[in-house]
C-alpha cells in the first residue's frame, strides 16, 4: 500500500515540502525559545561554569 | 564539596536518608576521571598515528614508488586507513574523553557503570587496531568512512550503541542535575544519529569472513552511503564538538555561552536539517533530481544554524579577549571555531549545483575536509586537551612554550596544507572544463592535469609536515605532564542530593494573555502552547528528548529514503545490462579490495568537457548490479566508467606492472603482486552466491561450477595477452580477473540485445565452425584448449 501511495506523489515537489516542514518547526522553535525567561536561560548558560551541584537548587 | 574517599566505594553512594524523603536523601560521588585520562591519552597516540599516516599518504602522491610497490603500503589502502585513524581514532576518542569529562559534571554523576565505560575504551580501540590491520591488507567495503567489513561493523554498533549509549543513558537518568545543558542534547544527537547511520548503511549479506555485500546497489547504495558520508560529517564531526564546545569554552573563558536560547535554535535546526543534505554529494550523477535538489537546498540552509553556533562559539569570549592574547588554550578554540565557521560556509557553497560541478572530484573537497578536521575538530581537540591535561594529570602542563610553539606551528601547518590544496583544486577543475575555440578539450590527456598539480602536492606534504610536528609537540609535553604527576591522584567526593522522581515544577501554570479577549480556546491554548513550556519539560527528561530527537532525524531521512527505495522508476533498468561473469565478479572485487575508487571514479556527469573526455554520460540503470557503487569522490586519475575495450589487456597488464611504462608522468603505484600472485578461482563462488542471493540472473553452470566458468574466461583473456605479446600463463594470476572487470566496465550500455532463439537450432558446422575460429585464435596465442581444460579440471 505504501508503495501505492508515494507511487502517486509528485517528487518535484519534495523540496518544497521539506523547506516548508523546516520553516514550521524552525519558525516554531524560534519563537518559543525567545519567550524562554531571561533567569532561566542566565542559570542553564551557567551549568558548565560549576562541577560542583548548587544545594538547595535554584 | 569535601575530599577523600566514599566508604561505599568510587561510584555513588548514600549518605543519609533522615527525612525518609526522597527529595533531601544526600548521595555522596566522585567523577571517574581514569576513565577521560584512558580516552585523552588514546587521543594522543592516535591523533600522532593518524596524522603520520596521512603525512606518507602525501608523500605517496608525489613519490609513489618510494614503498618499492609494497601492497600494504599503496595509496589506495593507506588513504582509507588515514581518513579512518583520523575520523574514529582521533577525533572519536577526543570526543569520547570530552563526553566523559563534561557528561559527569554536567550531570552531577559519575558514569552509571565503571564496567561499562572500561569495555568502551577497549572495546573502541578494538575496533581501531582492527581497522589498522583489516585496510592495508586490502579487507574493504571501498565505501568512504564505511570501509570496515561486516564483523568490525557488528563489533561497532555493539561498543557505540548498547555499551556506550547505554552507559550516557543511564547516567543522563541517574543524574542529579535536573536540567540538561545544551551539550548533553549535542551528544545525545550523536549517540542516536550515529548508531542509525551505522546500521542502516552497513547492512550487508557475508560472503565470507573478510566480505560482505551491500543490500543496496547503484543509485540506492550510493544514495545510502553519502546519507550515511555527509551525516557522518554532521553527527560525528560536528555535533559532539559542537557539545565539546558548548561545555569547554565557557570553561576555558570562565564565561557563561553567550546565548543560551541561541544554542537551542543552533540546535534543534542542526539536528532537523543536517540529515537531508547528503544527497549534495551525488549531483549530476544518477541521482533523481528531486533528492539532489533537496540536498542543495538545505545544506544551503545549514549556513545559517552553522553560523549562529560559530557566532555563539566567539561571542562567549565577549569580554574575555585579553585572555585569549595570552592563553593558548582559549587560541586553539578561536582558531577552531573559525574554522568551523570557514567550513560550513565553504560546504553549503560547495553544495550548489553549478559549483558543485566544477569543484567536485577536485582536490577542492580535499581542502575543504582538511579545513574542517585539521582547524576545526583538531583544534577543539586540541584546546580541550590543553586545558584538561593539567587537571587530569594534577600538575601544571610540562611546557606552555610548547603549547604556544603547537598552536603555531599547527597554524602555520594547517594553510600552507590547505592554500595550496585549494588552488590543486581550481586549477584542475579549470584543466578539465577548458575548451579551445574549435570546442576540443584543451588537455584531452587526463594525465597532463595532474601533472601540473604535483609542485602544490609537494607544498602540502611541508604543511603536513608541520602539523605532525605540532601533534608530536602534544604528545611530548603531555608524556612529561604525566611523568610530573602526583604519586597518589586526588580524587573529591562531591555530595549532593539525589533528584526526586517526582518533579514538581514551581513555575506558576502557564496562563494565555488572551484568556479575557473573546477568542476561541484554541486560540487561548495554542497562546499557553507557544510559551514552550512543554520544552523546558523535555529538557528534564532525557528519554523523551532523544526520543524526540530521534525522531526528528527519521523524519528527514524518510522523506528522502522513502521514494528512493521504493519506486521502481528511480532506477530504470536497461535491458542489456546484466550481471558480471563470476571472473568480472572476482575482478571487481579485486579493484574494491585495492581501494582504486579513492583515484577513479566511475561516474560520467552530462556535462559537455566530461563526455568529451570519457564518452557517454552514466546511467542509473547500469548499475544495477554494483555492490558497492563505485562512484568516487575525487580525480586522481582518470574516470573508469567508459574504460571496457578502451584498451587493450596487454595494456592494462602492463599498467599493472609499471603504470610509467603506458603513461609516462603517472603518478599511479605498480600493482605488481597483481601480477605474481595467484587467483584463487574456489574462493569466487561465494561471491556469486551472495550476487545471486542479491537479485542477479546467474545460471546453474555460474553458480554450481563458477571456478571452471571464470577459469574458461580467464584462459580467453590470457591468450589475448599473449597474442599481444605478453607472458604466457596470465590466467593463473589475479590481474586476470580485474583486467576482465575492467574490460567490462560501461559496455554494457552499447551492447545489443541478443536476437530471440529461433525455432530452428543453429546448424552443427555453424557452430563448428565457431569454435574452430576461436580455437585458432588461442592457438596464435601459444594457447592450447586441451591444456587449459587439463589445468581446469585440476583446479
Amino acid at each position: 500500500m505504501i508503495r501505492d501511495l508515494v507511487s502517486a506523489l509528485d517528487y518535484s515537489m519534495f523540496a518544497e515540502l521539506a523547506l516548508a516542514l523546516f520553516v514550521v518547526a524552525f519558525a516554531t522553535m524560534t519563537y518559543g525559545t525567545l519567550r524562554l525567561s531571561k533567569n532561566a536561560s542566565d542559570r542553564f548558560a551557567s551549568i558548565p561554569l560549576s562541577d560542583d551541584v548548587e544545594d538547595p537548587r535554584p | 564539596m569535601a575530599t577523600g574517599t566514599p566508604t561505599n566505594g568510587p561510584g555513588d553512594a548514600a549518605l543519609s536518608s533522615d527525612s525518609g524523603t526522597e527529595e533531601v536523601r544526600l548521595e555522596q560521588f566522585q567523577y571517574d576521571d581514569g576513565i577521560v585520562r584512558l580516552f585523552a591519552t588514546a587521543t594522543i597516540v592516535w591523533g600522532i598515528v593518524a596524522t603520520l599516516v596521512g603525512l606518507i599518504v602525501a608523500v605517496l602522491l608525489v613519490l609513489p614508488s618510494i614503498t618499492g610497490g609494497l601492497p600494504w603500503f599503496s595509496f589506495a589502502r593507506l588513504r582509507p586507513l588515514h581518513t579512518n585513524a583520523a575520523i574514529f581514532a582521533f577525533a572519536g576518542n577526543g570526543i569520547f574523553a570530552a563526553v566523559y569529562y563534561s557528561t559527569q559534571r554536567l550531570c552531577k554523576a559519575r558514569m552509571w557503570s565503571d564496567v561499562l565505560s572500561r569495555m568502551h575504551f577497549w572495546g573502541w580501540q578494538l575496533v581501531i587496531v582492527s581497522a589498522a590491520i583489516t585496510l592495508p591488507l586490502g579487507i574493504t567495503q571501498s565505501r568512504e568512512y564505511a570501509e570496515l567489513e561486516w564483523p568490525i561493523d557488528i563489533l561497532i554498533a555493539v561498543v557505540w550503541l548498547f555499551i556506550f549509549g547505554g552507559n550516557f543513558l543511564m547516567t543522563l537518568i541517574k543524574r542529579r542535575e535536573r536540567h540538561m545543558y545544551v551539550a548533553l542534547w549535542f551528544y545525545i544527537a550523536t549517540i542516536v544519529t550515529v548508531a542509525l547511520l551505522h546500521v542502516f548503511n552497513n547492512l550487508v549479506i557475508p560472503a565470507g569472513w573478510f566480505k560482505g555485500y551491500s543490500i543496496y546497489a547503484g543509485v540506492q547504495d550510493a544514495f545510502m552511503q553519502w546519507w550515511y558520508g555527509h551525516n557522518a560529517v554532521a553527527f560525528f564531526l560536528t555535533t559532539p564538538f559542537l557539545g565539546l564546545m558548548y561545555y569547554f569554552l565557557p570553561k576555558a573563558a570562565e564565561r557563561p555561552v553567550f546565548s543560551y536560547k541561541l544554542s537551542i535554535i543552533h540546535f534543534w535546526s542542526l539536528v532537523f536539517i543536517y540529515i537531508w543534505a547528503g544527497p549534495h554529494h551525488l549531483h549530476y550523477t544518477a541521482l533523481p533530481e528531486w533528492a539532489s535538489t533537496i540536498g542543495m537546498l538545505f545544506s544551503l540552509m545549514l549556513w545559517m544554524p552553522s553560523w549562529g553556533g560559530m557566532i555563539n562559539g566567539l561571542l562567549t569570549l565577549r569580554g574575555a579577549w585579553h585572555k585569549v592574547a595570552a592563553d593558548p588554550v582559549l587560541k586553539f578554540f578561536v582558531v577552531g571555531v573559525t574554522f568551523y565557521g570557514m567550513s560550513t560556509f565553504e560546504g553549503p557553497m560547495l553544495s550548489i549545483k553549478s559549483i558543485n560541478a566544477f569543484t567536485h572530484y577536485t582536490d577542492w573537497t580535499i581542502a575543504h575536509v582538511h579545513a574542517g578536521a585539521l582547524g576545526w575538530n583538531g583544534f577543539m581537540v586540541f584546546g580541550m586537551l590543553y586545558w584538561m591535561l593539567p587537571r587530569l594529570f594534577q600538575t601544571k602542563m610540562w611546557s606552555e612554550k610548547l603549547v604556544s610553539l603547537h598552536f603555531w606551528t599547527g597554524t602555520i601547518g594547517i594553510l600552507l596544507y590547505i592554500i595550496p590544496i585549494y588552488a590543486a583544486g581550481l586549477m584542475q577543475g579549470w584543466m578539465w572544463r577548458a575548451m579551445d575555440d574549435t570546442g576540443h578539450l584543451m588537455y584531452p590527456d587526463f594525465i597532463e592535469t595532474t601533472q601540473s598539480i604535483v609542485p602544490l602536492w609537494w607544498l602540502r606534504v611541508v604543511g603536513g609536515v608541520l602539523y605532525v610536528s605540532g601533534m608530536l609537540m602534544l604528545g611530548l609535553n603531555a608524556m612529561m605532564t604525566w611523568m610530573g604527576r602526583p604519586a597518589e591522584y586526588e580524587n573529591p567526593v562531591h555530595t549532593a542530593p539525589r533528584l526526586s522522581k517526582s518533579y514538581v515544577d514551581h513555575t506558576p501554570t502557564p496562563t494565555s494573555p488572551i484568556d479575557d479577549a473573546p477568542v476561541l480556546e484554541l486560540g487561548k491554548k495554542v497562546s499557553i502552547w507557544s510559551q514552550m513550556g512543554w520544552h523546558r519539560r523535555w529538557e528534564r527528561l532525557p528519554v523523551r528528548f532523544t526520543v524526540f530527537t530521534t525522531i526528528a532525524v527519521v523524519v528527514a531521512t524518510l522523506f528522502e529514503v522513502i521514494p528512493t527505495f521504493l519506486i521502481r522508476s528511480n532506477v530504470p533498468t536497461i535491458a542489456t545490462v546484466k550481471p558480471y561473469t563470476p571472473l568480472e565478479l572476482a575482478g571487481r572485487h579485486i579493484f574494491v579490495s585495492e581501494g582504486c575508487y579513492n583515484c577513479h571514479s566511475q561516474m560520467i556527469r552530462p556535462i559537455v568537457s566530461e563526455t568529451k573526455r570519457y564518452g557517454e554520460y552514466s546511467k542509473p540503470g547500469e548499475f544495477i548490479y554494483d555492490r558497492p557503487f563505485q562512484w568516487g569522490s575525487r580525480r586522481i586519475g582518470p574516470d573508469l566508467a567508459r574504460e571496457g575495450g578502451k584498451q587493450s589487456s596487454f595494456w592494462h597488464w602492463t599498467h599493472f606492472e609499471n603504470p610509467e611504462n603506458v603513461s609516462p608522468g603517472s603518478v599511479m603505484p605498480a600493482y605488481g603482486h597483481l601480477l605474481t600472485e595467484d587467483m584463487n578461482y574456489d574462493a569466487i563462488a561465494p561471491h556469486v552466491k551472495v550476487a545471486a542471493y542479491l537479485g542477479a540472473e546467474y545460471t546453474e553452470e555460474d553458480l554450481n561450477n563458477t571456478a571452471e566458468v571464470a577459469y574458461k574466461q580467464a584462459e580467453y583473456i590470457a591468450a589475448d595477452i599473449v597474442a599481444q605479446g605478453g607472458p604466457a600463463k596470465a590466467y593463473e594470476k589475479q590481474a586476470i580477473a580485474l583486467i576482465a572487470y575492467l574490460q567490462r566496465v560501461g559496455v554494457d550500455l552499447f551492447a545489443t540485445e541478443e536476437p530471440a532463439a529461433t525455432e530452428e537450432p543453429a546448424a552443427p558446422e555453424a557452430v563448428e565452425g565457431e569454435e574452430a575460429e576461436t580455437t585458432e585464435e588461442v592457438a596464435d596465442g601459444d594457447f592450447t584448449p586441451e591444456a587449459s581444460s587439463e589445468d581446469a579440471a585440476a583446479k
